[in-house]
């Protein structure tokens, strides 16, 4: 059981290890650098000197807080947009680079669906998901014992399990490009493309009467900025990017049972 | 029931065309070659028999499992071993963690045994590997779990002449055991070397399916004689010789003389020719009985003469159906490429005008 996924996260183990000590490095020191910057500067007169729409649509309002201030430097973007890319990146090559180099054919020639292959593999992004997120979690959280302000642990608690459903669906999303893509590099692009494509759509359209449209975007169902700042959870929003992430997956499970390996 | 059977196998690539309404049947215990050149659909039928893509039309059973029906093939496939063509690992793992990954997934039996055999180098890692290495790991995976029936696209690429050797001894032994193997492969030597049978396939077209043992007996002996005197072509009208070709030849003949002209059985002129270095070198293929051949042979002064199997080469070629030597001349002379160019030509005036 399960002898694919433990294949695979091997593999992805020690990027994900780098990942996670890196940000948890840069987390840890934006917290530790926080109150002195927000103690400094002076933010709603910094903010003035910004255009109106740009501080109202990346939300820097909320940068005055050490909340506010850690989501946006770290969680916002980093999170939103670099790990729900490179886990969507990660996921297009499973299924499009064993098809291109060959290697498909050796594990398809074994007596495994290609259903349970495609799962498997998929789960593997478990670990890059869960060993940022605890790495990182535990270098802001040690950080934060440090400095003289606090976070509420619970909501920094919740901003990283709220991410695994967010990281999955874009995991899922990837698998999707991965069988649906007639080449590795296709499939990449597409996946992360989409993924950054809509961060920006979403940025975009939040705050115009277009802002229905950004319900398909994944970055609706998941803010850390809000957890943070309001300590408010959306637990729906976490459901409906599971759910997401499962017909994602079912979709792309199907999808290879029909296609051609070529 | 045979281990492997098609039936009106077809697989086309949207329009093009990968091969077409194949039919035979592989037996227990058999070798079978697949024989081809290249392009001809030798690994679009093994990769269809597989499973990896789905035939256009007709089918096929592996161990009585329709190759359409993934969940039939599956429960077989741990009783079928497959060695790609180009087999690809991931090139940052080493052999010994890919061999037991491999080996969770179909279970291994015997790869230390196999091991002894092939050799790769286990605790490198596979970028470091070199196409004989890769080929070894990919051969001890396809029979890592002891499987029934093998299927293998062209098994000795990229090993050398003993590891070639040494797969081949295998595929004996093994066929010994009662495996079956279908295995395809442009390399004639290895394929009368441990085929039983063969199919011919060429351009998707199944084109012969025989005995490796009849196809050469029916594609004959090839004679080469060098004969004394006057040699008319049209005296060798025996039944069963084909392709005559004769060519004057003067040198060797003469140191020879000597010992020709002490038979004396000839003529006189024929001795005085052979002297004077006048030999003929007659070569072609024969198909008839040898007693007749050596009854008419013997009529002229017999200098050299040697009759042997028409190597495979030859028998292919007819199958194949192309010369290879006309094709280069044709292209040599600008024939095939005049021909393609004027295409181009005729665009690039619409372009200008």
């Amino acid at each position: 059981m399960l002898e694919t996924t433990r294949f695979e996260s091997e593999r992805l183990a020690p990027a994900a290890a780098v990942i996670g000590l890196g940000l948890a490095a840069f987390g840890g020191m934006m917290t530790l650098i926080a109150p002195g910057i927000l103690g400094d500067v002076d933010m709603a007169a910094l903010l003035e000197q910004f255009p109106a729409p740009m501080v109202e649509e990346m939300g820097l309002g909320k940068m005055g807080t050490i909340e506010g201030f850690i989501a946006l430097e770290l969680y916002e973007y980093v999170w939103l947009l670099g790990l729900g890319a490179y886990v969507a990146y990660t996921a297009a090559g499973f299924i499009a680079g064993d098809v291109e180099t060959g290697r498909m054919d050796t594990l398809l020639a074994a007596p495994i669906s290609r259903w349970r292959l495609l799962v498997e593999k998929y789960l593997a992004l478990l670990t890059p998901i869960v060993v940022v997120n605890v790495v990182v979690f535990a270098g802001v959280a040690g950080a934060v014992q440090v400095i003289d302000e606090t976070i509420p642990l619970a909501d920094l608690v919740a901003v990283h399990v709220l991410s695994v459903p967010y990281l999955l669906a874009c995991g899922a999303f990837g698998m999707l490009a991965s069988v649906a893509a007639p080449r590795r590099i296709v499939a990449e692009g597409v996946a992360a493309g989409t993924l950054i494509g809509a961060f920006l759509f979403e940025m975009l359209v939040t705050n115009t009467n277009l802002g229905w449209l950004g319900a398909i975007t994944p970055m609706r169902y998941y803010d850390p900025l809000t957890i943070l700042t309001e300590g408010t959870y959306d637990a729906a929003g976490g459901a409906i990017l599971f759910a997401a992430a499962v017909v994602l997956l079912v979709g792309s499970a199907w999808l290879f049972g029909e296609v051609d390996v070529q | 029931m045979a281990p492997i059977h098609t039936d009106g196998l077809t697989k086309y690539y949207g329009d093009v065309r990968g091969v077409e309404d194949l039919s035979f049947a592989v037996e227990e215990g058999e070798v079978f070659g697949f024989l081809g050149p290249n392009g001809a659909g030798k690994t679009t039928t093994i990769r269809t028999l597989m499973g990896f893509m789905s035939p256009t039309e007709g089918t096929a059973t592996v161990l009585g499992a329709d190759i359409r029906d993934a969940v039939a093939l599956r429960s077989v496939r741990g009783n079928v071993g497959y060695l790609p063509s180009e087999p690809s690992f991931n090139e940052n793992v080493t052999g010994r963690r890919l061999l037991e990954y491999h080996g969770s997934l179909r279970g291994d039996v015997r790869s230390d045994e196999l091991l002894e055999l092939f050799d790769p180098p286990l605790d490198r890692k596979v970028r470091e590997y070199s196409r004989g290495n890769k080929q070894m790991l990919a051969i001890v995976v396809a029979f890592m779990h002891d499987p029934d029936v093998l299927i293998m696209d062209e098994p000795t690429s990229g090993l050398d002449p003993l590891k070639q050797e040494q797969l081949l001894e295998f595929i004996r032994t093994e066929q010994g055991r009662g495996k079956t193997f279908f295995f395809s492969s442009h390399i004639l030597s290895e394929v009368r070397k441990v085929c039983d049978r063969v199919a011919i396939i060429r351009d998707g077209h199944l084109v012969e399916l025989e005995d490796v043992e009849s196809l050469l007996d029916r594609s004959g002996k090839v004679v080469r004689a060098r004969l004394g005197g006057e040699f008319d072509p049209d005296s060798l009208a025996l039944e069963g010789v084909h392709d005559i070709e004769v060519s004057g030849d003067g040198g060797e003949g003469d140191d020879e003389s000597g010992d020709r002209s002490d038979s004396g059985d000839s003529d006189g002129s024929g001795d005085a020719a052979a002297a004077k270095g006048e030999a003929t070198s007659v070569t072609f293929t024969y198909t008839g009985a040898y007693e007749p051949l050596l009854r008419h042979l013997l009529e002229y002064d017999i200098f050299d003469l040697s009759i042997e199997e028409a190597p495979l080469e030859d028998v292919f070629m007819r199958f194949y159906g192309e010369n290879p030597a006309k094709r280069v001349e044709a292209v040599e002379n600008g024939e095939i490429e005049e021909y393609e160019s004027d295409e181009p030509t005729d665009s690039a005036e619409e372009a200008d005008a």
